[in-house]
């Protein structure tokens, strides 16, 4: 059990740190090649989709949005007519295999009937329509991700046979690292190391040709804690395809990448490869710490940290936090909020034998309110709980997460034995700018 | 002006032609449906962003919130460490859109009230509580009531307006938060100015931006800034706003909509100019400002000095320049139209607007006005890539017509003043850089001098291939050029970092 935040004045104001439905499913879309999206809405909605595509990495020269634009004669009399021919003039220009028509608040609040529209439309059309309605209303980011995510179902073909030591990998937008690609490619590399075959990503660069075949992999991996489960779901009792790994953290740091890596030896029987891979990449890490970071151990130990991030991310990190670094999670701050990650996280805490102080779904207000009110030496967060704690007076905050203040040019994972490297880097630096003695005002220090 | 081919050509002739072809409708002024701009709720909120110690409540989903937020405020704390600032959503979901969000948003102006103790509330309307009807306005005044804040409510439904009409909105409701003047406050504020225009909280802190450019300029004359309205403004500064001696645009489009709400409501002067880009408009710009101030004889010592310090450099800029053709990006209309005053005005070129969208006659008709009205008439040239769908798609066809425009023209005496992510084979001067800053006043002018003198100076070097091949990657080269529109290059000044992407990407793509 956990000891829960309670905060008042927040029934009827939220502060948001995540995004709504619609982003959702834009990231969905987003992460599935030869594709456009068309978005039957006022043009400020186009903004919220340029960021899911942004979590993406879509560059510029891929992106394929079309807006109809949506003015108040629109909303009084209906758009269909411009729905239309947004539809065949994107459809010549962009050439796509599929187009997604989606309806956001406007559109879905007066009824624009986008499926009739899709299906009366679709002789004339070369791109297979998708109409999906995502009004912003439907949930937040997470709700619209297992929105999109459930369109991409009518993609995956029925499939008797599975394919042995395959695994499709879920990874609907990642995580909050900024990179999250960087994870991704860690578990592939990983996976072809222990010659289990990647069947299919979903949905990041995937093909509608590898989704299809999605049902012949032997078991789904979500790389997710904090979405994701309602596909996995569906995935079981469509095609039979079970998820895995489900009941554990991410592999973030040593620990948790070893148990995580044991369960998949386990599930695929190849426990002596996997043996190998934890001894050596235990070894890596240590023995670069031994040269370059020895003085984390004085640092670190005990100190007091407030972890705000996603389940995804947050979870796994109270274990490397607190077994590894000798740090007390004091505080764990969680932006999505399903059963399946509480679950997690309660086992964890109850391991580990700690009682920090939790929230499930916190938004700005709670976040700035839970580090102001509880005896904290840092937090490990992105840019907003960087200027939060400038404001509060914490020294450390270690911006690692999306949003974040940092260039980041090189991709960095966060999962695996590199991973656990790369997010002490952070720490590392961010802890050494913190005391530098320029910040310090020496006149005023002797007074 | 001649291109190599017309076929291309959708427009070419004087800034009035197309004006009055717009107005009678025989030029399409909409935008692309692969070319949107923030919507009217977008453009709302990044004014009311500019308000120190405000709280917005959108009354919506919580995408609408989370979005500015990101975009404004996170950016307001990246670019000038201000404190992490919240922007608040009623959440609606799908049974509030059902049954209507009243009880919501007064439980959440009250809540907003006693956690945060803003001076003032704005109750920001979204499209989905504007669809429902959702009484905002008799909310808010019920529950004024019941507040110590002040509260208003800002109608910036997405749908209800194209992308200015949300700052002319709010510049015109924020009027309602002022004082009338006083005899006592006038008296006080009789050497002060606002500087009005502005938007989105407070300056970067490390780069010499314009607008401290123009406070320096004013504090030179021996006035000061009472407020730079709404850019990191106060809530009693706004109250004591009408009483200056006079307003100063800073944005002329945007400005004027506050300056001339105040001049109707509170007969407070209003100083309205275009961007004081160059010498001539910053005279302009000064002079207007001095004459309310009574300080004309302060202004014209401050002009001459500032003149002299420059003298030197921005005459031998000149000297190069003088009878050249200067080729201007259209994409900012605002910006290209000031550049395109100070180059003809200061520098003596033939300038031609390339590509200046149809769709700003109608949303920048105070600029165009203005200077027609100062008897400037510039080139336009629209070629059909401007109004292409698709924005990648139209990038390279611009750049491509850009490039056989250009082709016709003799590189030594023509200088592009666009986006360096440009890349015609003429020299280009790209004032959008951060290290080219001020722009304004005559340091501005000093910079724009330098930058030009630089950009002739090493023009004798080709552009870098991998600049080339990172905004226009090879497999999508157009026919005629290996190079990226100018559009996207003013998506992306690097004045505006905004903070949710990571430096250099897009605000809109």
């Amino acid at each position: 059990m956990y000891d829960e935040l309670k905060f008042s004045n927040c029934n009827h104001s939220k502060d948001p740190i995540v995004g709504c439905a619609l982003e959702g499913v834009a990231s969905v879309v987003a992460g599935i090649n030869d594709v456009s999206i068309i978005i039957h809405s006022p043009q400020g909605c186009a903004a919220t989709v340029a960021a899911a595509f942004d979590s993406h990495e879509v560059d510029f020269t891929k992106r394929k949005v079309g807006c109809t634009r949506l003015f108040e004669t629109d909303i009084i009399l209906g758009a269909s007519e411009k729905l239309k021919s947004l539809i065949m003039e994107a459809d010549n220009t962009f050439n796509t295999k599929v187009m997604f028509v989606v309806g956001t608040c406007a559109a879905d609040i007066i009824g624009e009937d986008i499926k009739g529209l899709c299906d009366s439309l679709q002789k004339n059309i070369k791109a297979k329509l998708i109409p999906v309605v995502a009004g912003g209303f439907r949930g937040n980011t997470y709700d619209g991700i297992d929105i999109g995510l459930s369109e991409l179902l009518h993609f995956i073909e029925k499939n008797d046979e599975k394919v042995t030591n395959t695994v499709n990998i879920i990874a609907p937008q990642g995580s909050i690292n900024p990179t999250w690609w960087a994870d991704l490619k860690w578990l592939k590399d990983t996976l072809d190391f222990l010659g289990i075959r990647v069947q299919t990503v979903i949905p990041y660069n995937t093909s509608l040709e590898e989704l299809k075949e999605a049902s012949k992999a032997s078991a789904n991996i979500l790389l997710s804690q904090d979405v994701g489960y309602k596909f996995c779901d569906k995935m079981e009792k469509l095609h039979n395809v079970p998820l895995i790994l489900k009941d554990i953290p991410l592999p973030i740091g040593l620990d948790n990448t070893a148990r995580w890596l044991r369960e998949l030896g386990k599930y695929f029987n190849i426990e002596k490869r996997v043996e190998k891979l934890i001894k050596q990449g235990e070894e890596l890490v240590i023995n670069i710490l031994r040269k370059r970071a020895l003085m984390i151990i004085p640092r670190y130990r005990n100190c007091k940290i407030a972890i705000s991030a996603d389940a995804t991310m947050g979870i796994g990190l109270v274990r490397m936090l607190f077994n590894e670094l000798e740090m007390i999670p004091e505080v764990i701050l969680i932006r999505s909020n399903n059963n399946e990650s509480i679950k997690i996280l309660e086992r964890e805490l109850e391991d580990l034998g700690i009682n920090p102080k939790v929230a499930f779904g916190i938004d700005g207000y709670q976040i700035k309110e839970a580090l102001k009110s509880n005896n904290i030496d840092s937090v490990i967060g992105s840019s907003w709980e960087k200027y939060m704690s400038e404001e509060i007076g914490i020294k450390l905050a270690f911006d690692s997460f999306s949003p974040t203040d940092r260039d980041v040019y090189v991709d960095r994972s966060y999962m695996g034995y590199d991973g656990m490297l790369n997010i002490l880097e952070i720490i590392g630096n961010d802890w050494e700018k913190a005391y530098r003695s320029k910040g310090i005002d020496w006149e005023e220090s002797f007074k | 002006m001649n291109t190599k081919s017309d076929d291309n050509v959708v427009f070419k002739g004087r800034l009035s032609e197309l004006y009055s072809l717009a107005k009678e409708g025989k030029i399409p002024t909409s935008l692309q449906g692969s070319h949107t701009r923030p919507c009217k709720f977008w453009t709302a909120t990044k004014i009311l962003s500019g308000i120190n110690n405000s709280v917005i409540i959108t009354h919506g989903p919580s995408g609408c919130a989370y979005g500015v937020k990101k975009t404004y405020k996170l950016t307001n704390s990246r670019n000038s460490g201000s404190i992490y600032e919240p922007v608040i959503s009623t959440n609606m979901n799908e049974k509030k859109i059902v049954y209507g969000g009243d009880k919501e948003l007064e439980g959440a102006i009250l809540e907003v009230d006693e956690k945060y103790h803003p001076d003032v509330i704005f109750v920001a309307a979204s499209c989905a509580t504007g669809i429902i009807g959702d009484n905002i306005d008799a909310i808010v005044e019920k529950k004024s009531k019941e507040i110590n804040a002040e509260i208003m409510a800002i109608h910036c439904e997405g749908f209800a307006g194209e992308y200015r009409s949300g700052f002319d909105l709010v510049f015109g409701e924020m009027v309602k938060l002022m004082n009338p003047p006083t005899e006592e406050l006038k008296n006080e504020l009789k050497h002060s100015v606002n500087i009005v225009g502005g938007k989105m909280g407070a300056e970067r802190t490390e780069v010499q931006t314009d607008v401290k450019e123009l406070i320096r300029l004013i504090t030179g004359m021996g006035a000061e800034v009472h407020s730079i309205i709404a850019g990191n403004c106060t809530l009693e500064e706004l109250k004591k706003a009408p009483s200056v001696a006079v307003n100063c645009t800073l944005c002329l489009d945007i400005g004027y909509a506050v300056g001339n709400a105040m001049l109707k409501e509170f007969n407070t002067p209003l100083n309205s100019t275009i961007l004081p880009y160059g010498i001539e408009a910053t005279k302009r710009w000064l002079m207007g400002a001095a004459e309310y101030l009574h300080m004309e004889d302060e202004a014209k010592a401050l002009i001459q000095k500032e003149y002299d310090d420059i003298k030197e450099e921005f005459e031998q800029a000149k000297g190069k320049l003088k009878g050249k053709t200067a080729i201007i990006e259209g994409h900012d209309a605002i910006k290209c139209l000031s550049i395109a005053h100070m180059l003809e005005k200061d520098f003596e070129m033939d300038v031609i607007i390339y590509n200046f969208h149809p769709w700003s006659t109608d949303a920048r008709q105070t600029s165009i006005d203005y200077l027609l009205e100062t008897d400037m008439d510039p080139k336009i040239l629209i070629t059909k890539g401007t109004l292409a769908f698709g924005k990648y798609e139209s990038m390279k066809q611009t750049e491509d017509e850009l490039m056989n425009f250009v082709g016709d023209l003799n590189p030594e005496n023509t200088v592009y003043f666009g986006s360096s992510l440009s890349f015609p084979k003429i020299p280009v001067v790209d004032l959008n850089a951060i290290l080219n800053r001020p722009r304004f006043g005559f340091r501005g002018a000093l910079k724009v001098a330098q930058c030009i003198n630089t950009a002739l100076q090493y023009s004798f070097r080709e552009r870098s291939k991998m600049f080339k091949k990172i905004v226009f990657p090879e497999e999508n080269v157009g026919l005629q050029s290996s190079s990226l529109t100018a559009k996207l290059g003013n998506d992306l000044p690097d004045c505006t970092v905004y903070g949710e992407r990571r430096r250099g990407k897009c605000m809109m793509s």
